[in-house]
């Protein structure tokens, strides 16, 4: 973090620190203490929804279980703070665990409806349960002792104050962690990151397990804030508030999930008095209008674009002096400014502002600046160890309903060669990588690589084990820099764990700062170290296609599959790429290449395989193929180079 | 050139996404009836342009006009229904519609717009004897059909909107040799039946040999441009656009 950060988060950590002795008002030290809580929940919430994308309404739920989870403790057993927040987080985390399961076989809308159901379950549970919770009665406690001593409210704040710098160091230091890259990857591009050997099943049940501890963590220090806690708190409504507050904050944003909490606590006390209404609505207006005219003014905008917003905050204004009382029209206000805001601001508020003229996001620390290699590039060799066929498909078949996308294909791959895999569009050639890579299982046939079958494997376990593969239609993970996608490639060079992160290890720091390197020397290799900070969805095609490659080289592979590299680049990128995959040869490391550029082909390739409807149709050299009668017929056609 | 009516003309064009600028200022005429190409290298402009003249991008500035009417800044159906057809990179048929249904949906915009109708049924039976081997799987849907055919698909699709302009982006791009050939044959035939095309091709010498006008972009800018055998002959050109692609 930049020092002007630094020095805005100290303040903003004295200022909260001392809020309670500069007001005195229990209430709104209360007030504070729940948006504290609010925003801890929230931490967690924004990994599974901002970063791996799934849609979780069972929040409510772990919250409550959480609550529930100190709560009983503490009436049945008596246990002391401490042993209540672990165990909150523990059980909690448990529960996260089994809402992760219907994660992984389902998603959008239907993990919706899945997760819920759960929350729903658990309410019904914690109002059944009659003896453990209480039932309906709910559960009455006390302020917690820490250290002997019996918090009072003031202290109790600073506790929750303490423990939300706490979360957010951690859920920063994880978020920018091998980890947070592998939930972002999650969503880019599932199976590209299992091809990357992050495997999609356990990192979203790891996702789902972080962020039920958070859950849990905030719903017991509710439970002491509160010192009453009921199942009715816990239901659909607080699910939904959740939610809207991450998207309204702003997805993949620690801030954001602040200032969402903060509105999901402030704005209906601030709709409870006509009053306070009436400055809000005013305040709001000003503040539109403001915008617009700078807007204006810079050229950003144009009129049209903000006639809504404006007519509609000035409309906003004048109903809040035309109203009497807020009773009957809080609710109705409420929905229309929440509306409005998910409507206008789709990247939530801290979106809005850094997109937002002079206030551009920051540019990523210079951490990485002078990336310097021990010689030479940065693709690791790869020992050529065992025999000289490093990969034996035999008589694989693969069908699809009736249709049989690839039958009883042999294949021999030899360690250290370049084999050309080449055939119409359809053929088989696609199906064939996604066969090799563990995506398809094989209706039939043997594949082994290294003398190991890989049939049955995983495709992160078969990534691991030295086969990494690029995509026909690109598959980066887009909202991550160009520098990211790589470093996802390196997720397992990797041994720390959540703690290593969370405390930054000095194991933690070496294996970061040498994964750092080794990206930047793989950009460079590929040519796109001017674009290191770049998103990836951001980059010309071709530039994408060898950001695929440089993450592919990252897995160290001992066998890279290239699926259409060439495609869509001019003749001198081709020239380029035809000079780094020969270097990428001569480190040892064999590559499947298809290709239809048969300048490509025919220039690079040991030996070539062609397939037409699923069959091997011809094997050889180049110019052997390339002459057979067969291959021009169904493939080259008569005017081929 | 200058003698003919303009049908597309840039002017000026400065685009880009987010903060990262594309374009400065280019400026290209397609004439009635000309195939025109743009060349460049990988990143140096050339779909953000197509994307900037179908709509599908609101440009920073500059001015684009089609058939004389301004289009800059509107939105993509809207410059459809005036006439622009984009055959876009990477094809992007409706998978799970019928080749009938994707071509017939082509023609939408003829019917919600100011342009006339014309004979639907008529032109479909036309394009599907311009691509016959769209006619053999009229029924399938288009997500099944091969990389090649959905190229096709896409190309007909275009021509259905019996459009002023056509844009083709990359139609070749990951196509085995033998339909290259195909698809440059049906880029010959189009433009014998007076369909005006602005074409964008990874294989440049190719794409010069159908063409009547050529544009060369550079890092967001026009560094040369010329008809196309001059361009094809211009020996910086070869060397940096030409050299070592397939040949036809």
């Amino acid at each position: 973090m930049k020092r002007s950060h630094h020095l805005l988060a100290v303040v903003g950590v004295i200022a909260l620190l001392l809020f309670p002795l500069g007001v005195g008002n229990p209430y709104y030290i209360h007030l504070l203490e729940t948006i504290m809580i609010y925003a801890i929940l929230l931490f967690g919430l924004d990994i599974v929804v901002g970063y791996t994308g799934q849609v979780s309404l069972g929040h409510a739920g772990l919250f409550g279980v959480g609550a529930y989870t100190a709560g009983v403790l503490v009436i049945k057993l008596g246990a002391p703070l401490l042993v209540a927040l672990i165990a909150a987080i523990g059980v909690t985390a448990v529960f996260g665990a089994i809402l992760a399961l219907p994660a992984l076989r389902v998603t959008g809308p239907y993990l919706a409806m899945v997760t819920l159901a759960f929350g729903t379950i658990v309410q019904i549970l914690i109002n059944e349960m009659d003896w453990l919770t209480n039932g309906p009665m709910g559960i009455k406690l006390e302020k917690p002792s820490l250290l002997g001593h019996k918090l009072d409210e003031r202290e109790f704040f600073w506790l929750v104050a303490v423990l939300l710098v706490l979360s957010l160091i951690v859920v920063h230091r994880v978020l920018r962690s091998h980890l947070g890259r592998a939930f972002e990857a999650l969503r880019g591009s599932p199976v590209a990151s299992d091809c990357m050997g992050v495997s999609v099943y356990r990192y979203k049940v790891y996702a789902f397990v972080i962020s039920a501890g958070f859950a849990g963590l905030a719903g017991s220090l509710y439970a002491y804030s509160e010192q009453y806690i009921s199942p009715n708190s816990y239901n659909f409504e607080l699910t939904v508030l959740f939610l809207l507050a991450v998207i309204m904050g702003g997805r993949k944003s620690r801030i954001g999930s602040m200032v969402g909490a903060t509105i999901i606590v402030l704005l209906p006390k601030l709709l409870d008095d006509i009053e306070t209404f009436r400055y809000v609505s005013v305040a709001l207006a000003v503040l539109v209008i403001a915008t617009t005219v700078f807007g204006i003014q810079k050229g950003r905008v144009t009129a049209k674009q903000m006639a809504v917003p404006v007519v509609g905050s000035i409309a906003l204004a004048g109903l809040s002096f035309w109203l009497h009382t807020m009773t009957d029209w809080r609710l109705s206000i409420f929905g229309v400014i929440m509306l409005f805001v998910v409507y206008y601001l789709q990247d939530g508020i801290v979106g809005f502002v850094r997109s937002a003229p002079n206030l551009a996001k920051p540019k990523p620390e210079a951490q990485v600046a002078g990336a310097s290699l021990a010689g030479g590039d940065a693709v690791a060799t790869s020992a050529a160890s065992g025999s000289s066929e490093i990969l034996k498909a035999d008589g694989v078949l693969m069908q699809f309903g009736g249709l049989k996308a690839l039958n009883n294909v042999s294949l021999s791959i030899k360690r250290g060669t370049i084999h050309g895999l080449i055939g119409p569009n359809g053929s088989g050639k696609s199906t064939m990588m996604n066969v090799l890579t563990g995506i398809y299982q094989p209706t039939a046939g043997s594949v082994s690589f290294s003398g190991r079958s890989v049939v049955g494997c995983t495709s992160s376990d078969i990534a691991l084990s030295g086969i990494a593969r690029t995509f026909q239609n690109v598959q980066l993970f887009g909202e991550m820099t160009a520098l990211q996608n790589v470093q996802v490639g390196l997720h397992h060079t990797f041994d720390s764990n959540l703690l290593d992160v969370a405390v930054h290890t000095p194991r933690y720091r070496r294996e970061s700062k040498a994964a750092v390197d080794r990206a930047m020397g793989l950009l460079q290799f590929v040519g796109l170290a001017d674009l290191t900070f770049e998103e990836a969805r951001n980059l010309p095609y071709g530039k994408q296609r060898l950001l695929e490659i440089a993450r592919a080289l990252a897995l160290d592979p001992q066998l890279l599959l290239l699926d259409e590299p060439a495609a869509g680049l001019t003749a001198p990128d081709i020239k380029e790429l035809i000079s780094f995959i020969r270097k990428i040869r001569d480190h040892g490391i064999t590559v499947i290449l298809i290709e239809h550029h048969m300048d490509v082909v025919m220039s690079m390739c040991d030996t070539v395989s062609v397939l037409d409807f699923g069959q091997k149709i011809a094997e050889g050299a180049p110019a052997a193929v390339q002459a057979d009668e067969k291959v021009i017929e169904a493939y080259l056609g008569g005017t081929a180079a | 050139m200058s003698a003919d009516t303009k049908m597309l003309t840039i002017t000026n064009l400065y685009a880009g996404y987010g903060k990262v600028q594309v374009l400065h200022g280019i400026s290209i005429d397609v004439s009635k009836g000309k195939v025109v190409t743009l060349i460049g290298s990988n990143g140096a402009g050339k779909t953000t342009t197509m994307r900037a003249v179908s709509g599908m991008i609101t440009p920073t500035a500059g001015e684009i006009t089609l058939n004389g009417k301004r289009i800059e800044g509107m939105e993509s159906y809207h410059i459809a229904k005036l006439g622009l057809a984009h055959s876009p990179e990477g094809r992007r048929v409706f998978a799970t519609m019928t080749v009938t249904d994707n071509l017939t949906l082509g023609a939408f915009p003829r019917l919600t717009g100011s342009r006339p109708k014309g004979d639907v049924a008529g032109d479909l039976e036309r394009a599907l004897e311009l691509f016959p081997r769209l006619k053999e799987r009229r029924m399938q849907l288009a997500g099944t059909l091969s990389g090649g055919e959905q190229q096709m698909l896409a190309m007909a699709r275009a021509v259905m909107l019996n459009p002023e302009v056509v844009l083709l982006d990359e139609p070749s791009m990951g196509l085995a040799p033998i339909l290259v050939a195909e698809v440059f044959r049906i880029i010959e035939r189009l433009k014998s039946e007076g369909v005006t095309m602005l074409l964008v091709e990874q294989f440049a010498a190719a794409a010069l040999g159908v063409a009547d006008y050529g544009y060369v972009l550079e890092n967001g800018r026009i560094s040369v441009h010329g008809p196309a055998d001059k361009l094809r002959n211009d020996p910086s050109v070869k060397a940096a656009y030409l050299g070592g692609g397939t040949s036809h």
